[in-house]
């Protein structure tokens, strides 16, 4: 479903401090599957998951999205491409403070111009499914983390799409919420999403959600279990 | 030099916009040189992103050729009352020899200009870049005439100086001594009237069928081309000749000024529109067939056409009412 053949990624490049921080990786991520990319600080696992998810550009090589390449688009096509696609869950959760946790939720449906009923009831169904609506209409500072952590997920899930990108998602959970978080990922991968995962929780890696490990190190894959 | 403000900004701008076009143009020839879209080399990663930016450029850089081309007959017309003998626009591009072939060079970049914008807008349309090499090919062949254009423009401003003695349109223009040869041969004007209209009907007529079916575009290109060549001689002809209710004056000039209701504004306006996007339905005719456009052109044809008909029946509407409203009437011309 996702290939990526020779993708490099250096910053400041041509400069003394130039860092490469993904150097010339090859794969296939298949599709409804979980892949954990798993590797120390520094790795290229944040990295490499931005290149995926087209918040970044590789410095070279291609990265195909069903057979569609998508590091030749330009940035009008992959705004519509990344809003349909990709589901992000980010390591600071970015919730914005002030307003509520359904609005959080659906902040990303709202450039898609559909009408604001049907986005919230979009909202309102996926906070019933991961048992948070009574918190629909609380601010996001009044929310614990496992509750925050579940928003985010609505939020990564408003536009229905086919990947759910998580970077670090259980870093702020105790293992408890941890175990939780990766059971609703589970679920999802049941109901037909591929997940990507950047993460060295061992709850995360050692998860039976995941179905591939990738190692990485230095930029590099170091190993890769299936 | 005069200080004037609109020429102070012509020049400003077209020296600004030389530069431009410079930086783009070396882009221009690597994209031609190394563009591959099947590597995903750095190079070609690097081509992909500039050429976003370029092209972005470049749409603002035509955007302003479009522009300053009525900016500079404004302009010119403005500053006519610092030379003797100068009535219009006309006097002033003749107080020394770069004003005419400013304003010729001007007049064929706006045709450039418009044409490689309907190419950028289409090939923007679509993610694989399917017209990226022709339409830098096509800009680089056009960097030389902009730098002309420049050059010549640059020339004629900072040789302007007020008092000089010009020649006034009605001498410019005449039957007798006029520069124009083309305007002469089509004199009287009957002919060139039937001729007109004979082309507007065709023109229009193949447009709207080209709207409707999509067919017969190179046709509707080549009318819309000759209705053009046909216009710029109608206004010498017999348009004018209405315009100022004076039989014999010619200028193309004077139309431009408050007494005639700035008429001649409309008039090139919807002149230039319509070759341009008439122009830019044959242009496009030979890349319809190309995988990723093949929707898109068809469209983007249609609706040039739709727009050049419209443009041609608006110059020719301001014709006809001129005409059936002017104090003038010509028997036997």
């Amino acid at each position: 479903m996702i290939e990526l053949k020779a993708v490099k990624k250096s910053f400041n490049t041509g400069k003394p401090n130039e860092f490469v921080a993904i150097q010339g990786i090859s794969m296939l991520l298949e599709a409804h599957k979980a892949t954990v990319f798993k590797g120390p600080s520094g790795s290229g696992k944040t990295t490499l998951l931005s290149l995926i998810g087209c918040m970044t550009r590789p410095t070279s090589g291609r990265i195909w999205l069903l057979g569609r390449e998508i590091t030749s688009l330009p940035e009008r096509f992959l705004t519509e491409l990344r809003r349909k696609t990709f589901g992000f869950i980010f390591q600071q959760l970015n919730l914005i403070k002030g307003i509520t946790a359904l609005e959080n939720a659906m902040l990303p449906a709202y450039p898609a111009g559909d009408r604001y009923e049907s986005i919230k009831k979009r909202g309102m169904d996926l906070f019933d499914r991961f048992d948070i609506a009574s918190k629909a209409h609380a601010k996001t500072e009044w929310l614990s983390g496992g509750e925050a952590q579940r928003v985010a997920m609505a939020r990564a899930l408003i536009n229905d799409p086919d990947v759910i990108i998580a970077d670090e998602p259980t870093a702020h959970l105790d293992t408890h919420l941890s175990k939780e978080f990766m059971e609703m990922l589970g679920g999802l991968k049941q109901g037909g999403k591929t997940l990507l995962l950047a993460s060295h929780d061992p709850i995360v890696c050692e998860s039976q959600v995941a179905d591939r490990v990738v190692n990485l190190r230095d930029g590099k894959i170091e190993e890769d279990t299936k | 030099m005069i200080f004037h403000p609109a020429i102070l900004a012509l020049f400003v701008g077209s020296i600004l916009v030389s530069f431009i076009i410079l930086y783009a143009a070396l882009y221009a020839v690597q994209i031609l040189r190394k563009w591959d879209l099947r590597s995903g080399s750095e190079l070609q990663l690097i081509l992909e992103r500039k050429t976003y930016l370029i092209s972005t450029f470049l749409a603002y850089v035509f955007g302003f050729e479009l522009l300053s081309f009525f900016l500079f007959i404004f302009t010119a017309d403005q500053i006519h009352s610092f030379f003797i003998g100068a009535m219009c626009a006309a006097g002033s591009l003749f107080v020394n020899p770069y004003g005419y072939p400013t304003l010729i060079l001007k007049l064929f970049n706006f045709i450039l200009a418009g044409i490689w914008l309907i190419l950028n807008y289409v090939d923007n349309k679509v993610e694989d870049y399917p017209l990226i090499k022709k339409k830098y090919l096509f800009f680089l062949l056009f960097v030389p005439l902009i730098l002309i254009e420049t050059a010549s423009q640059v020339s004629y401003f900072i040789r302007l100086k007020p008092n000089i003695i010009t020649s006034c349109c009605g001498t410019l223009f005449s039957s007798q001594n006029g520069i124009l040869p083309l305007a002469k041969a089509f004199s009287p004007g009957l002919p060139t009237m039937a001729a007109f209209y004979i082309a507007l009907s065709l023109t229009v007529g193949v447009g709207i069928a080209y709207f409707l079916k999509g067919k017969m575009g190179y046709l509707f290109s080549g009318l819309s081309a000759l209705f053009f060549i046909l216009s710029i001689v109608s206004i010498f002809s017999f348009v004018s000749f209405y315009i100022y209710e004076l039989p014999m004056h010619r200028c193309p000039f004077c139309m431009l000024q408050s007494e005639y209701g700035f008429i001649g504004y409309p008039l090139y306006l919807t002149l230039l529109g319509g070759i341009i996007s008439g122009f830019g339905v044959g242009v496009l005719m030979p890349f319809r067939k190309i995988g990723s456009l093949s929707v898109i052109i068809p469209s983007v044809q249609r609706r040039l056409a739709l727009i050049s008909v419209i443009f041609c029946l608006i110059f020719a509407g301001i014709v006809t009412v001129r005409i059936l409203l002017s104090d003038l009437i010509l028997e036997g011309f």
